[in-house]
């Protein structure tokens, strides 16, 4: 499984297009929406909220992309022949998935800290004093993201199927989630919806560190990663069962 | 080596598998030869663990291939028909990751890597990414890929299709090769020069059943196999036909050709062009076809093994 991953985080970094849209379209992306949600505050704690914003609500939506595009390569794989001849050789069939699911992971976490260090550096997001918060939950975004990518492109048959299905399934989960507009700016039944969807929770999270500044140990901060596990776990599951019954068989 | 009974496969309604059976013993080269959707693929595919068997038996080196496909795949090599390459890596780089699928510990796979690049002649441009390179030299890196672990079973699935003359000569060569020191072979085509030159005995698929395997001269002696004098014609017409048909009974028509079926080519010959002169016919083209495989197929089924 190490080898598999290995082999596509060679494939990923050997990549200027795939590099472009995991770290410089996000940054780009986090620039544009801190300075215009900036302009519509005057107060510092605005500025703050607007930051934090922006960063939370960029990150979860830009790894959603990322990660149904990892997702899409597996059918590449697939469509290639790359998938038959792995299921040639003597491992485990669901080893190909994890393999996956890992190097999705790897490539999520670095996605999420390099926008939390560019945040840093450019708009002086404090991420130093809260940094074991922050690490838990990149985690656990990260986890819950990738399971929902892999899921994503189980359903789909072909690399276009996939772009076009997630780009759908992303933007709508988004835009109820709190990725474009904030939640708490919604009204009340958007906000019940909302819990529905991955971004909310995510979100909510960044916010509890950055804006709330709830501590580490807070039941209220725990429990937003704790969700945000369940949803991975379920996720990742279904992308197993969904891999086994539609991707295995189509080979 | 590796024993196939009574092997069922149907994807929806069609049947793909019949009840194929055969028995390849350890270093012989088999040659499952027939047209496309004859169940080729099917075969390989069930004999390299992708798809279960509806029904029959399969064991691989000793090994039963419903319980114990872990230890068939270390076993076998496969060589598939698509070109499963990193494209962005260099052919040494694939090969590190293929040999790495087995476990090959590395310094041993390095040495693995040198010896097969060298047989297939591309150690020169190893280090080169595969998308620079050539189709037949995508073909060798593909088959070499399957070869690092030294799998007693080869499993060839059409590995010559769409490849320049050079290139499929020195896979000829790499598979008599492999032949040569023990490896069992199962090699499947529709050119039937490839099964004559490379396998001791042939299966002949069709419609997802065997119709008939053995060596080349078993293959021979089936049926009423007969050399023929094959000649085309501009103006040949039903009616010119009918009138043949009377004078030469063992013949068969497609199209504008005519299949003259004797035992005794050589005295034959002159009888025919005199008699096709004689009913106003136009000769085009006249070839002597001995019996090779493409005859007996065309004898057994009816059919011609390739779309021309």
């Amino acid at each position: 499984m190490i080898r598999l991953v290995k082999k596509d985080l060679k494939l990923f970094f050997g990549n200027k297009q795939d590099m472009l849209l995991t770290f410089a379209l996000p940054i780009i992306f986090i620039t544009l929406f801190a300075y215009v949600f900036r302009e519509t505050n005057n107060s510092e704690e605005g500025d703050l909220v607007s930051l934090v914003h922006a960063v939370a609500g960029t990150s979860v939506f830009m790894l959603l992309f990322s990660v149904a595009g990892i997702g899409g390569s597996l059918l590449d794989e697939k469509q290639e022949g790359m998938l038959k001849k792995l299921l040639c050789s003597p491992i485990p069939p669901d080893y190909i998935l994890f393999g996956k699911l890992v190097f999705a992971n790897i490539i999520s976490i670095i996605q999420l800290i390099v926008m939390f260090i560019y945040a840093w550096l450019v708009f002086g997001l404090d991420i130093m004093h809260h940094l074991p918060s922050l690490i838990l939950m990149i985690f656990a975004t990260a986890f819950a993201c990738t399971g929902f990518g892999v899921v994503l492109a189980s359903f789909a048959k072909t690399r276009q199927q996939v772009q076009g299905f997630s780009s759908i399934v992303i933007l709508v989960m988004s835009g109820i989630g709190g990725s474009m507009i904030p939640i708490f700016i919604m009204p009340e039944i958007m906000q019940k919806i909302a819990v529905f969807t991955v971004n909310y929770w995510g979100i909510q999270g960044i916010y509890d560190i950055f804006w709330k500044l709830v501590p580490l140990a807070d039941i209220t901060f725990l429990s937003k990663v704790f969700v945000l596990l369940c949803i991975g776990t379920f996720l990742n599951f279904v992308a197993l069962l969904m891999f086994r019954r539609n991707i295995l068989k189509m080979v | 080596m590796i024993n196939v009974s009574s092997l069922k496969k149907s994807f929806d309604t069609a049947d793909a598998l019949k009840g194929i059976s055969f028995n390849i013993p350890q270093g012989e080269c088999y040659g499952l030869l027939g047209p496309n959707g004859a169940g080729k693929t099917t075969t390989i595919s069930i004999l390299s663990t992708l798809i279960e068997p509806d029904n029959g038996e399969v064991t691989i080196a000793g090994y039963d291939l419903k319980k114990n496909p872990l230890d068939c795949k270390k076993n076998i090599g496969v060589v598939t028909q698509e070109l499963a390459l990193y494209n962005e890596f260099s052919a040494y780089d694939n090969l590190i990751f293929w040999g790495g699928m087995y476990k090959i510990p590395g310094k041993e796979l390095e040495k693995l890597i040198d010896e097969t690049l060298n047989l297939l002649g591309l150690t020169d441009r190893k280090n080169d990414k595969v998308r620079t390179y050539s189709g037949g030299m995508k073909r060798r890196i593909n088959i070499a890929s399957a070869l690092l672990h030294k799998p007693a079973i080869l499993l060839m699935d059409e590995p010559t299709v769409g490849i320049d003359p050079q290139s499929r000569n020195l896979i000829f060569e790499v598979v008599e090769k492999l032949h040569n020191e023990g490896t069992t072979i199962i090699y499947t085509t529709h050119y039937m020069e490839e099964a004559e030159r490379l396998c001791d005995r042939i299966g002949i698929l069709d419609n997802g059943e065997i119709i008939a395997q053995g060596t080349m001269e078993e293959l021979k002696t089936l049926g009423s196999m007969k050399e023929s004098v094959v000649v085309s014609f501009n103006n040949l017409t039903d009616k010119h036909f009918n009138i043949i048909e009377k004078v030469w009974k063992d013949l068969q028509r497609f199209e504008d050709t005519i299949h003259f079926y004797s035992m005794n080519i050589q005295g034959d010959l002159s009888k025919i062009i005199i008699m096709c002169n004689e009913f106003g016919l136009d000769i085009l083209h006249i070839d002597i076809q001995k019996i090779n495989l493409e005859t007996i197929f065309l004898s057994l089924t009816g059919k011609k093994l390739r779309d021309k």
